[in-house]
């Protein structure tokens, strides 16, 4: 029996692991198509799949998808309600910095390995004069590591997904202090159809939109971290949003 | 299209009558209060090919101080300070319209005649080949960025008032 591989980008939390399995089965079982879920650990990972091949059905982050609509005919065709892309900018509770104008060139900001939040938090140290190059970059593996290093004052700063931020325990948030969190509402992860798959991608997006429809698909959806499920997004849904992200490029 | 003029506010206000590139005017009230950008967000909006407001997010209406159904199906040009040159605005539009990405920083006249300046980008909107329209994207700007802009854009309302 042939498949269909889903793939799911690698910045969702890894407590939601299961749970983006259990969505899998949930698809499944509704649209009566056999898929089969990847989970590429690293964006690296993730491109050489896309590029491979081998992703019938993408659940990206916001600029890859862009990426892949304009350059690579994905078809946008749904997206989280509800649930916006957002990152925070955060420093040591002991940190002198009490706004993002506060950083100084020449500054340490620990990051992961996420373009999408780096290039969101690049656009909020704009108010401070800071660009790219007049940043110490320090590359971790992980959120968690990330945040240490600005706790331990290792770094001046450090860049979060906000999921990320708010999934830390309340004593490491204690650490912490919050110099922005955005609100840029607009920015989703979006479900990409590879080019061609027409009507299997349309039973897969019925059966995600009709998780809100029952108290069991709902509870897929809360288990996901979206409690507002899923919608229907149009080929113009898309275009938008991949024009407003093409504003915050450079 | 022509504006409505603004009524004039309660307090202290400077009166100046601005001219559009449609050869329209509109009389505006200036008060000296700058409004500060919302901390995080965007101010997001999409005019049509000839400026005309199609879509304002929710920091666009509530910073402009208009309500939305006052401000879609207006000019853009609702929202222009005279403390602005005409030629940054005909900069703004040779690029897009030339299919080009346009940044700049953007001193913004609110309904009640305070101001908010921002950093503004503006892409065309391409379907099928066509640009369609426009989205404008405005970030909060630095400080230091606006104090020179200031000063350049006096420069140029001075040449543009001695013309």
């Amino acid at each position: 029996m042939t498949h269909l591989n889903i793939l799911i980008a690698p910045d969702f939390p890894p407590e939601r692991f299961a749970a983006w399995h259990i969505l899998n089965t949930w698809l499944q079982r509704k649209s009566g198509i056999a898929l089969h879920l990847l989970t590429p650990a690293s964006a690296h990972e993730q491109a050489e799949l896309i590029a491979g091949g081998k992703a019938d059905v993408v659940y990206a982050n916001p600029f890859d998808a862009a990426a892949m609509v304009r350059d690579a005919g994905f078809q946008a065709v749904a997206r989280p309600v509800g649930k916006a892309d957002e990152m925070v900018i955060a420093t040591g509770a002991a940190s002198p910095a009490n706004v993002v104008e506060d950083l100084q060139p020449g500054c340490k900001i620990a990051i992961t390995d996420n373009r999408d939040v780096k290039l969101i938090g690049l656009r909020l140290l704009e108010p401070a004069d800071l660009t790219e190059a007049d940043v110490q970059w320090t590359m971790t593996d992980s959120f968690q590591a990330a945040a240490r290093l600005a706790i331990k004052g290792e770094a001046d700063a450090v860049f979060l997904l906000a999921d990320a931020y708010h999934s830390l325990s309340k004593l490491s948030r204690a650490q912490l202090k919050l110099l922005i969190e955005s609100r840029l509402s607009d920015i989703t992860h979006v479900l990409l159809a590879r080019p061609g798959l027409g009507e299997q991608a349309e039973q897969i997006v019925a059966a995600l939109v009709a998780l809100q429809d029952t108290p069991d698909g709902q509870q897929v959806a809360a288990d996901l971290g979206m409690p507002g499920g899923f919608e229907r997004m149009s080929h113009e849904d898309a275009e938008f949003m991949i024009d407003l992200m093409d504003t915050l490029l450079d | 299209m022509t504006l409505a003029d603004m009524p004039k506010p309660p307090e202290a206000a400077t009166e100046h009558r601005l001219h559009f590139h449609d050869g329209s005017s509109r009389t505006v009230y200036v008060i000296d209060r700058e409004v500060p950008f919302p901390e995080g967000r965007l101010i997001i909006s999409r005019v049509d090919l000839g400026g005309v407001i199609t879509h304002a997010n929710d920091a666009f209406v509530e910073m402009s101080g208009y309500a939305r159904d006052e401000l879609i199906g207006q000019p853009h040009c609702i929202l222009r300070h005279p403390g602005m040159p005409r030629a940054a605005f005909k900069d703004l539009w040779d690029t897009i319209s030339s299919g080009k990405k346009w940044h700049g920083y953007v001193k913004n006249l609110r309904k009640d005649g305070a101001h908010y300046w921002v950093y503004a980008t503006a892409v065309p909107n391409v379907r099928g080949g066509s640009i369609v329209g426009y989205t404008s994207v405005r970030r909060k700007p630095s400080r230091k960025k606006i104090a020179e802009l200031s000063a350049v854009y006096a420069d140029w309302l001075a040449q543009e008032k001695a013309a």
